[in-house]
């Protein structure tokens, strides 16, 4: 069933090649002529071409692009916008009184049983504001690189989403829905446009931070789509992807040599069935022995330079958000169509390690500087305009304290800021302006779907457009909703 | 100009030459109206108030007034709607491709012409073919090639053949046979002596016979309650974020027993939906009712339990009728369903069944066994009470002793006594205070008496397994509609009850409850249950279901490709005491699935998707199923059915990808090699060997799973560690088992992978691989590393490597992973 979506070559009469070539050959020993094959890619048999199969093969959208990859900075736990971005000194003139009831009515939060005993009351920032940049955004202390930046971005103040507990906003926000067996957006995405990489995945996902993200796989899952499009977790330490070592004592060699003796058994099993699958798997093994070079010189990063390092704030030898970055660039630059950077744990709600104060400021260092190189480097190398890069939790805090051990804030879905930079992406902006308090957008507000829609719109993918039929009905990332945030657009 | 354009030009220009041609009502209009219409204004839905379903209806029209004005196609609404000139009207079909010019003309003729229309006219009844109840016969077609077939499926399948000039493939030959038929109903390879035997028997029945044994064996209720398993959406955690081990593995066990035992559907049915609510019911028809206590559970900070509960409890209407029905209700959950007749109302009268269970763990053990644990508990509590109250009154005494204590004495006390010391007297426990008297009081026999009364009688404490169960409440929930879905929005209260499209409850069932909506599922007047049941069984043996959506039986799914052999198999199902086992029996020993799989050029462009099934489909195992096959190709496999999940290797890291860090302690001894289906899974942190495979998530029901083919499944074959270690596994046994040469080790090691023999060409290749292998080897130690550290004493290590290498190849084969 999953054949339609594989750019199969049917006019290839491979079995006749394979009955000519190879099998008369084949007490001389193919080995050698399958190995040059490896060196010219698909060119086997004496000369003779076959053609392999890649359901991830780039494809056109279905509407103009304005850019081609995204880059997606997820800080999950969801980070305090007011303490960040959003600047409010009102908040800070009420700091300590209750919040007027008027905001709460018919809200929920995280937490809200304890709501009685301790009525919230408003928690101004601690933290020094100023305007940065030509455009004079507003940008805390704690975000000294990110403040050199705001040029190129689009600051969204005015952001929204539907649910506030962690796995499911998470949810939420990478699929579009909170109900489970849904694609992710990179999913979506692969599925839509396919990705330029042969040697690599499309939909690459790096994790850092003390832990993983609550959720785990369903974040990057591919739901209904095939399996094809799931996104691949690269690993902080050991092999890069999971099982792309060769086994332990097996030379380069050897395991060229194994493979090729699969596919010729495998070609001789496609003659003799006419089964088009057999093509594909054989397609899979000679990506796979490609994943298997590519990879490794993928997270080498001794080819970089000290300088570049330096601005991404690398550590050597040290799996962390910095170098993600980096590999998240180098991904990038090697044809892969979506990374997404999960970084723990932004949950500031007061408790040990969770804290507004010493927790929050060893997390901001954790990624302000190299959050901010990956956009420098990105531009100096011209590949800003081809990629997009978004910041952002699945929610952000309340303007109301909580209490706890020391100063924090609970979960927050009716505003929070995120960041877009780069392909097709109004550089300079702060859009979206909320409350005096910060608590709700009073203009523009951009809903989860309306970011969704513009995500896919700036990858020439128009949202409505963009369907898989499931169960009876045609599915859309973006569900029967969003529209398309046309401040954000360049 | 593009075409349609043309077309409306030469409408245009043509109309008053056509325009003296009585336009048909029956044969021109009414295909138009149903085909378009009929959807939201007929007899089901009437949107708006308006049911286009007969002339009649139309004139009469809706909340709009009338929709045709007879002689006047400019005044007519339905011409303005469907050309999107009315005001205040959506231009029609709703935000659905408008209709083309020419049928437009072809309405506007209609109306001009006086809207003429049969005076007999009714509204048919347009009810959707699923939801018709099977007729009570269906006729087995005659066909002329008569000799083909084996049972009534055949005679469907081959007329359907006949009137396309098709014939069927011839069958396949006898090893892909039995190896299809050992996946398919086990899910296991068959062994080469089972190979040989029936490939050897030339009785007539052969074939029969190997089907009643692989229906008996215990790996059946295995294979098939894995199906069943993925729409229960099991897994081993509570799921979101925390993700916690839970134990249901009892449910798990449940399901592959009831198989084996072939219990009739129905009864299957109701255990799972409402065991709990069965007069007497047992221990075991509780245990089954895990099957709707699959839903995760968040454990997350902060969260509103209520809004979680109700989550759950959505999950399980959407499973319900994913499962059962073959609907997607879900749509109904924030409003009226779209396309399918169920009403948002409806839904929540659905969801009322359900809302009114606790949801306990349940101890699984005998009545006898809980007495005694009773009795048990309330002999250890006396004994633990005599010692306490013999511990207080020495109080005293003990901080008497241990006042005198000099340094040096406190140093050779151990550090558990030491450590109870630092508490305050007043602050210890009895388990503290008993450590010290072990000390003090080790010569007193009366002390030394009870304290190994208490701690014999807490060995004995059995350690009984729990399991996660459905227990009704006594006084009901009261159940809302949600307005929009929004579980903080209550409508009005709404009574348990079945969608009106339906079959109805029996009419004493007043006060409906969990147990009535079980039976009404399997109630033989249910038009889908059997049909989607039976279904979804066909598409296990041919890749695709009769309904090819096996998932939406409803208006917008794709209707069968052979609709009566449908309705014949779910009237058998009913006939057959609902018997899975009899309708397994029945496919499998048909012809239709027992041709051949190779694909047929001269069918490419006739059948192109092999609806007509004139061939088998060939198609990759399921996930599990391809790692038991090479755990039996290896020799290492254990046949040990049910039990506690176990936790074979993972890579490293696996566990790290969640917000909890679970431990995995890989399983020792034969857990270590057990089905795939016993693997513990984490629904955050899933074993990856599964998933790159198609796993499902076991977030939702899943009734159907893709078949990828992806680069990652071929890194994991060539290179994960438990792979590997089948390969050496394989190799191991071909030196052992086969010492004579390596000629006839290599057909052992196709035999032991594909089930059959090496064919010429195949054989010299592996022949030049083997030699290849055995001359690059420049050292022992060379060939050792590639080897896990099991080598046996005295192997010769080179030959053990080059064959490692050897099975490596024949386990990454499409053919090896892939049931033809």
């Amino acid at each position: 069933m999953s054949k339609h979506f594989f750019n199969s070559d049917p006019g290839l009469d491979l079995r006749e090649t394979t009955r000519r070539q190879f099998f008369g050959k084949c007490a001389m020993g193919l080995g050698g002529i399958a190995l040059a094959s490896m060196l010219s890619e698909q060119n086997m048999f004496g000369g003779e071409t076959i053609k392999l199969v890649n359901p991830l093969h780039p494809k056109p959208g279905n509407s103009p692009a304005k850019t081609k990859n995204i880059i997606y900075l997820f800080m999950a736990g969801g980070p305090s916008q007011l303490d960040l971005f959003d600047y409010k000194p009102k908040l800070n003139e009420y700091n300590g009184q209750p919040i007027p009831d008027s905001y709460l009515k018919g809200k929920r939060f995280a937490f809200m049983d304890t709501f009685a005993k301790n009525p919230p009351k408003l928690l101004g920032s601690k933290r020094k504001f100023s305007r940065r940049g030509q455009s004079g955004a507003w940008v805390s202390e704690l975000f000294p690189h990110t403040a050199t930046i705001v040029d190129d971005i689009s600051l969204v103040h005015s952001c929204a989403t539907d649910v506030f507990n962690h796995a499911p906003a998470k949810l939420f926000m990478n699929t579009g829905s909170v109900q489970f067996g849904r694609p992710s957006m990179g999913a979506w995405v692969t599925y839509g446009i396919g990705s330029e990489s042969k040697n690599l995945p499309g939909f690459v996902v790096l994790l850092s931070g003390p832990r993983g993200p609550r959720g785990g796989a369903v974040n990057w899952a591919s739901g209904f789509l095939p399996t094809s499009y799931q996104g691949v977790p690269l690993r902080g330490q050991g092999e890069p992807i999971l099982n792309l070592s060769n086994p332990q004592g097996v030379s380069d060699k050897r395991q060229r040599q194994t493979i090729d003796a699969i596919r010729d058994l495998n070609l001789k099993r496609l003659v003799e069935t006419g089964d088009e699958e057999i093509r594909t798997r054989i397609s899979a093994y000679e990506m796979a022995y490609r994943m298997q070079s590519s990879a490794p010189e993928l997270i080498d990063l001794s080819s970089e330079t000290k300088a570049t390092k330096d601005l991404y704030g690398i550590k050597e030898g040290e799996p962390s958000f910095a170098r993600n970055c980096l590999l998240a660039r180098r991904l990038i630059e090697r044809g892969s169509r979506f990374v997404q950077l999960y970084h723990t744990n932004w949950d500031s709600h007061g408790g040990p390690g969770e804290d507004l104060e010493k927790s929050f400021e060893k997390i901001t260092r954790e990624v302000d500087q190299s959050s901010a190189a990956l956009v420098k480097d990105l531009k100096q190398r011209g590949l800003l305009e081809d990629t997009l890069v978004i910041w952002g939790g699945e929610f952000g805090r309340t303007p109301m304290g909580e209490v706890r051990e020391q100063t924090g804030r609970n979960h927050h879905i009716d505003s929070f800021t995120m960041w877009f930079a780069g392909g097709g992406v109004k550089a300079g902006q702060v859009l979206g302006q909320t409350d005096e308090l910060g608590f709700s957008p009073v203009e523009d507000r951009c809903h989860v779907h309306d970011i969704h829609a513009t995500i896919l719109h700036l990858l020439g993918l128009e949202h409505t457009k963009l369907t898989f039929r499931f169960q009876g009905r045609d599915f859309r990332l973006t569900d029967v909703h969003g529209e398309l945030i046309t401040k954000l657009i360049a | 100009m593009n075409f349609r354009a043309t077309i409306f030009i030469f409408c245009a220009l043509t109309t008053p030459v056509w325009g003296g041609d009585a336009v048909d009502y029956t044969k021109e209009i009414k295909p138009i109206l149903s085909g378009i219409c009929y959807q939201c204004h007929s007899e089901t839905q009437q949107k708006h108030g308006l049911r286009l379903d007969t002339a009649a209806y139309a004139l009469k029209g809706g909340q709009s007034g009338p929709a045709i004005v007879p002689g006047k196609s400019d005044e007519s609404l339905l011409i303005k709607a469907v050309s999107g000139t009315a005001k205040d009207l959506a231009r029609m079909p709703f935000k659905k491709t408008p209709l083309d010019d020419e049928k437009i003309t072809l309405l506007k003729r209609w109306i001009d012409q006086g809207a003429k229309s049969p005076a007999d006219e009714k509204a048919e009844s347009v009810l959707h073919w699923a939801f018709v109840p099977c007729p009570a016969v269906v006729p087995v077609p005659d066909v002329k090639q008569k000799s083909w077939l084996h049972t009534p499926i055949d005679n469907f399948i081959l007329a359907r053949m006949e009137k396309a000039n098709i014939t069927p493939s011839p069958e396949a030959d006898r090893i892909t046979l039995i190896r299809r038929v050992f996946l398919d109903l086990t899910g296991l390879p068959p062994t080469i002596s089972e190979v040989d035997a029936f490939v050897n028997d030339k009785s007539g029945d052969a074939y029969e016979k190997l089907v009643e044994r692989l229906l008996a064996s215990q790996h059946y209720g295995e294979r098939w309650g894995r199906h069943w398993l993925d729409a229960a959406r099991y897994a081993d955690s509570n799921g979101y974020s925390i993700d916690s081990p839970r134990q249901i593995w009892k449910y798990r066990d449940w399901v592959i027993d009831a198989l084996n035992r072939d219990m009739p559907f129905d009864q299957f049915t109701i255990e799972q939906i409402a065991g709990d609510m069965l007069p007497h019911a047992t221990l075991s028809q509780k245990v089954a009712t895990g099957f709707h206590r699959n839903t995760q559970i968040n454990q997350e900070g902060g969260i509103d339990k209520e809004q979680f509960r109700v989550e759950s409890i959505i999950d399980r209407v959407n499973t319900t009728a994913t499962t059962w029905l073959g609907l997607t209700v879900g749509c109904a959950q924030c409003h009226d369903h779209k396309f399918d007749p169920i009403t948002q109302k409806e839904y929540y009268q659905f969801f009322a069944f359900l809302n009114n269970q606790e949801e306990p763990e349940l101890t699984v053990a005998a009545p006898l066994e809980l007495a005694n644990q009773a009795a048990l508990k309330k002999q250890i509590d006396r004994t633990e009470n005599d010692l306490k109250k013999y511990a207080n009154s020495l109080t005293n005494e003990i901080v008497t002793w241990q006042k005198s204590l000099t340094p040096e004495q406190v140093a050779k006390l151990k550090t558990e006594i030491t450590t109870v010391l630092e508490t305050p007297p007043d602050k210890r426990n009895l388990t503290q205070k008993l450590a010290l008297l072990d000390v003090v009081r080790h010569d007193d026999p009366t002390y030394k008496n009870r304290r190994a009364m208490l701690t014999s009688l807490e060995k004995k404490r059995p350690n009984f397994v729990t399991t996660m169960v459905m227990e009704e409440r006594k006084k009901p929930r009261e159940t809302f509609l949600f307005i929009k879905g929004d579980f903080t929005r209550h409508g009005d209260p709404v009574k348990p009850g079945v969608p009106k499209i339906l079959q109805p409850l029996p009419a004493n069932a007043t006060n409906a409850n969990r147990l009535d909506l079980a039976r009404w599922l399997v109630d033989p007047e249910n038009p889908l249950t059997a049909r989607v049941t039976m279904n979804r069984i066909w598409m296990r043996y041919f890749a695709s279901g009769i309904v090819e959506t096996e998932n939406d039986f409803g208006t917008q799914g794709s209707g069968p490709t052979h609709p009566e052999l449908l309705d014949w198999l779910a009237n058998e199902f009913v006939k057959q005491k609902w018997s899975q086992k009899a309708m397994h029996r029945l496919i499998v020993t048909s012809a239709t699935y027992r041709q051949s799989s190779r694909a047929r050029p001269e069918l490419a462009n006739i059948d192109p998707y092999n609806k007509l099934l004139a061939r088998q489909n060939r198609f990759r195992l399921d996930a599990e199923i391809v790692r038991d096959v090479e755990l039996a190709a290896s020799g290492l496999l254990s046949r040990k059915i049910g039990g506690p999940s176990v936790f074979p290797p993972i890579p490293d890291g696996v566990m790290n990808l969640g917000q909890s860090k679970h431990e995995w302690k890989v399983s020792e001894g034969e857990d270590r090699y057990r089905r795939g289906i016993y693997t513990f899974f984490y629904r955050a942190t899933p074993p990856p060997e599964l998933m790159v495979f198609d796993e499902p998530e076991s977030t939702s029901a899943c009734t159907r799973r893709m078949r990828s083919n992806t680069p990652l499944q071929s890194l994991t074959l060539l290179n994960d560690d438990g792979f590997l270690e089948f390969a050496q596994g394989l190799a191991l046994r071909l030196m052992k088992e086969v010492p004579q040469s390596d000629d006839q080790r290599i057909t052992r090691a196709f035999q032991l992978c594909l089930s059959r023999e090496p064919k010429p060409d195949e054989h010299t290749r592996v022949k030049e691989l083997l030699a290849q292998q055995l001359q690059s080897y420049s050292s022992e130690s060379e060939a050792k590393s590639i080897l896990q550290k099991k080598i046996p004493a005295g192997a010769d290590v080179k030959q053990l490597a080059a064959w490692t290498t050897v099975s490596r190849v024949l386990l990454n084969l499409d053919e090896t992973i892939t049931r033809e």
